[in-house]
């Protein structure tokens, strides 16, 4: 894992746009994309976010592909399981297991495409926020809400350190690897363990320095955000009413089309 | 074992946010009231998030060739408690979705149901029931561990058998059919990988009771006694 989405974030010239205006655009999408009952709403949002995303925040397209089919594994294995136990309707393919008959009804088929497309939907959504909002920009959307001072505290911590282990843990792994750390099972398990306790043992030493360097600046439990104002061009409103619009009309028009 | 953004329907999702917000804002009063008391707590529990997600973002060896990465929250569950590992657990499963595309904003209320609720909630009281039987506490961190991936990754069977139940209608057989099928099906990659975790775990804790045990000692995971035990024990 060498890079994280966040790294693209804050290259991003969408970076400079409004935060709650990028919040609202994911959380329709993922809002309608969820609620379809076709497949054909949820391929027209990630339609627009992908082609958002690559234009606008300035992301490889093979890089764009290659995180989308990240979550494929889990995704298609789940999919085929959908289409064969669930929905019912006239049998499309079958085949008899040890005595029982295992088949893919059209009700099930359906809903495994459903199920594909929403998630694709969700995930281009996702992507839309994650590659064109670096985290720093979400604390200051996360203090303007209600949450308690410690918990976007430690998220913010968290955050820091995040990239310190991460770098850390890079540099262990990288040193075992080229003493042949990982040459086999055995071997990698145990080189594992220790890259896991030394990173514990080392973030828990970096906690309590931490404490005492905040403590004696007069950390009194709260950081101060300077936010930037960022007001929201027309053109922007247009264009994020147009693509809202569309969605809805594409939501209400298709919602019984199925693909089979 | 993360549910992908999009994968639940209406009223699923909607219903597993509903189960894991109350658990939440009590983690969180718990937090709060931890935090005003132990301030120094504050940073210790950043840096242990942390530690947990770059675990997890760690890749094991795996047995079945298959990527396979810890959850770390066994661990977070018997260091810190269940309430407070919720709330780390919400926080890491954000950054995961974000910055990894594990898992997503729709399907986090069902994901911090079964990684940041049930799972540490079943690990931790079964290391409290062990603890009182003196059990080895290697062979009990092992366990703790692997219950609470096995547990997680049962809750998630379970979250979508209900939401994809076998026939389309939600019936008890519908239900059972699907659910065997999910957990059949993932438990190729989720047996062994809780194994794993749990052996990684009891390692990770040997060493720490060698090189750092009055950590333990102040986390009241351990006595002062047990440690030195412990450490007398080995070498």
């Amino acid at each position: 894992m060498t890079s994280i989405l966040d790294d693209y974030a804050l290259n991003s010239p969408l970076r400079e746009k409004n935060n709650w205006l990028k919040i609202a655009i994911t959380a329709f999408g993922i809002v309608v994309g969820v609620s379809s009952n076709s497949p054909v709403t949820p391929f027209v949002i990630a339609l627009c976010m992908g082609i958002a995303t690559i234009r606008f925040s300035k992301v490889p397209a093979s890089f764009y592909l290659k995180i989308l089919a990240a979550p494929a594994g889990f995704v298609l294995i789940s999919v085929v399981i959908i289409a064969f136990f669930s929905g019912n309707g006239s049998e499309v393919f079958g085949f008899d297991l040890w005595g029982h008959r295992l088949g893919v009804s059209t009700g099930g088929l359906n809903m495994a495409l459903v199920v594909l497309a929403r998630t694709i939907s969700g995930m281009s959504c996702l992507f839309f926020l994650s590659l064109s909002t670096p985290m720093i920009e979400l604390f200051s959307v996360l203090k303007a809400t209600r949450f308690p001072d410690s918990f976007i505290e430690i998220s913010m911590m968290m955050y820091r350190y995040i990239f310190v282990f991460m770098e850390v843990a890079m540099g262990i792994k990288y040193a075992q690897t080229v003493r042949l750390g990982y040459k086999d099972f055995r071997t990698s398990f145990r080189s594992i363990g220790m890259l896991a306790t030394s990173l514990f043992i080392r973030a828990w030493e970096q906690g309590e320095k931490l404490y005492v360097s905040m403590n004696s600046r007069c950390y009194d439990g709260r950081f101060i955000l300077l936010e930037e104002d960022r007001p929201i061009k027309r053109s922007e409103i247009a264009l994020t009413s147009v693509y809202f619009i569309m969605v809805i009309v594409v939501f209400y028009s298709t919602r019984n089309i199925l693909l089979i | 074992m993360h549910i992908f953004e999009g994968f639940l329907p209406s009223p699923w999702w909607q219903l597993w946010f509903a189960f894991s917000i109350p658990v939440i804002l009590f983690g969180m009063y718990r937090l709060n009231r931890l935090v005003s008391e132990r301030r120094e707590i504050v940073p210790l529990l950043a840096v242990a998030g942390a530690f947990i997600f770059v675990l997890s973002s760690l890749k094991l060896p795996s047995v079945t060739g298959s990527s396979s990465h810890p959850t770390g929250t066994g661990m977070a569950a018997v260091l810190f408690g269940p309430a407070i590992t919720s709330v780390l657990g919400l926080i890491v499963l954000i950054y995961q979705a974000l910055f990894l595309s594990h898992g997503g904003i729709s399907t986090l209320g069902a994901n911090v149901a079964s990684m940041g609720i049930v799972g540490p909630f079943v690990a931790y009281a079964f290391y409290k029931a062990a603890s009182k039987v003196n059990m080895n506490f290697y062979l009990n961190i092992f366990l703790a561990t692997a219950i609470a991936d096995w547990v997680t990754y049962v809750v998630t069977s379970t979250q979508l058998a209900l939401a994809f139940p076998a026939g389309g209608a939600l019936t008890v057989s519908g239900f059972l059919s699907s659910f065997t099928a999910f957990a059949a099906v993932f438990a190729t990659t989720q047996v062994p990988l809780a194994i794993m975790e749990g052996a990684l775990t009891a390692l990770i804790m040997k060493y720490v009771v060698q090189v750092k045990g009055d950590v333990l000692v102040n986390l009241q995971v351990l006595t002062s006694e047990a440690v030195n035990k412990l450490k007398g024990a080995v070498g």
